[in-house]
């Protein structure tokens, strides 16, 4: 039998540490069964909480009788798709580090302001507050009222968009 | 890393789990019908009769038609809500009631057909049409409160729902009868409904 079955059942029962040791068991195979369909750490650690609080505010439609991997699967994949629609339909690889790296003196020179003026005003604002203001993508997103995956994705598509500009320019 | 543990310390911390409760799906899909049925007996008068001269058959093969799509819609509704089920049986069983009907609406025109359309079909499309997004919207409550992972399956058996507690509460004042009546003023709003509900459920249902 699936431990998954024993620690839900002792939950049911009030069996608080049941529970606990349940939502880590359920994290870590969450993980796991997302990390091959999801770019980056930080995103698919997002992913993982949202499944883990659907998991917690659905946990009264999993029948007892039932094992509960096939339901835990079924949330997870909703939970994917779900991420992914909101996203925009092509999976872009997110990658924090190379948004990060574009070093200050690349930009050098350029007149940054009249650059980012001519972004959508929303990716405009997310470079201003993690690349000028020095936030941090997560205090960024607190700041505007987005998830921290929205607001690395503004960064990152700002980013692009800056680098096309440039290379427009220099062209 | 560390919030993830966070967040768990903090839902294993939370207030213990509710009940799986069939009562609690019940219940909404239970209030439409009620306020359906009430909204209608108020706003119109003579339920039944129209049996007095073509007798209760009429009444009970919409009935029945009515009654058996309205269980089975509720039925594959308490299975799509719940993650992991099969439910493209469920699902697909919700044709056989349309299926039975076009079948009789077949042996009717081969028989020869009754005069159709009759003179109060705009009462029933307007009692359709009223009621249909109410009883939805219960269907809709319901579902929320379980976590349908299909929501277009679940916005459109939502809707089949809908249309069938509709038809259940207005057919004692009908005195339309025949197949071809069943067919376009009861089945074509029903399947208007379910569509409603099919592109509606994605933003109805998301949570």
């Amino acid at each position: 039998m699936d431990v998954l079955d024993d620690l839900m059942a002792a939950a049911r029962t009030g069996d608080a540490a049941a529970y606990r040791q349940f939502l880590a068991e359920v994290a870590v195979r969450v993980r796991s069964r997302l990390a091959s369909k999801i770019g980056a750490d930080s995103e698919l650690e997002d992913l993982v909480q949202e499944v883990l609080i659907a998991v917690h505010q659905k946990r009264h439609t999993h029948d007892p009788s039932r094992p509960v991997a096939p339901w835990l699967n079924a949330i997870a994949g909703y939970k994917l798709i779900d991420h992914w629609r909101r996203r925009g339909r092509s999976p872009i690889e997110l990658d924090d580090s190379a948004d990060m790296a574009v070093a200050a003196d690349s930009m050098a020179g350029l007149d940054v302001d009249s650059l980012l003026d001519q972004l959508p005003d929303h990716q405009a604002e997310a470079i201003r507050l993690t690349h000028i203001d020095g936030l941090t993508s997560s205090e960024a997103g607190e700041q505007l009222g987005v998830g921290t995956s929205a607001m690395k994705l503004r960064v990152h598509r700002g980013l692009n968009r800056l680098k096309a500009l440039i290379a427009e320019d220099e062209a | 890393m560390s919030t993830t543990d966070d967040l768990i310390e903090q839902l294993a911390a939370s207030a213990p789990p509710p009940q799986r409760s069939l009562g609690r799906f019940l219940l909404p899909l239970a209030m439409a019908m009620l306020l359906c049925t009430f909204g209608v007996a108020m706003l119109l008068e003579g339920a039944f009769a129209p049996a007095a001269s073509d007798g209760l058959a009429p009444i009970m093969v919409k009935w029945g038609f009515s009654l058996a799509l309205l269980a089975m819609s509720a039925g594959a509704l308490w299975a799509i809500g719940q993650p992991g089920r099969r439910t493209s049986e469920a699902t697909r069983a919700l044709a056989i009631p349309f299926a039975l009907v076009a079948l009789l609406l077949v042996l009717e025109l081969v028989v020869g057909g009754r005069p159709f359309p009759g003179t109060t079909w705009q009462r029933c499309l307007i009692a359709m049409a009223m009621m249909s997004p109410l009883a939805f919207a219960g269907a809709i409550m319901a579902a929320r409160w379980l976590a349908p992972t299909q929501l277009r399956r679940a916005g459109m058996v939502a809707g089949l729902y809908g249309g069938a507690v509709a038809m259940t509460a207005y057919v004692p004042f009908c005195p339309g009868h025949g197949m071809a009546y069943l067919a376009v003023f009861y089945c074509l709003p029903i399947l208007a409904m379910a569509g409603l509900g099919w592109i509606l459920g994605p933003r109805l249902l998301r949570w």
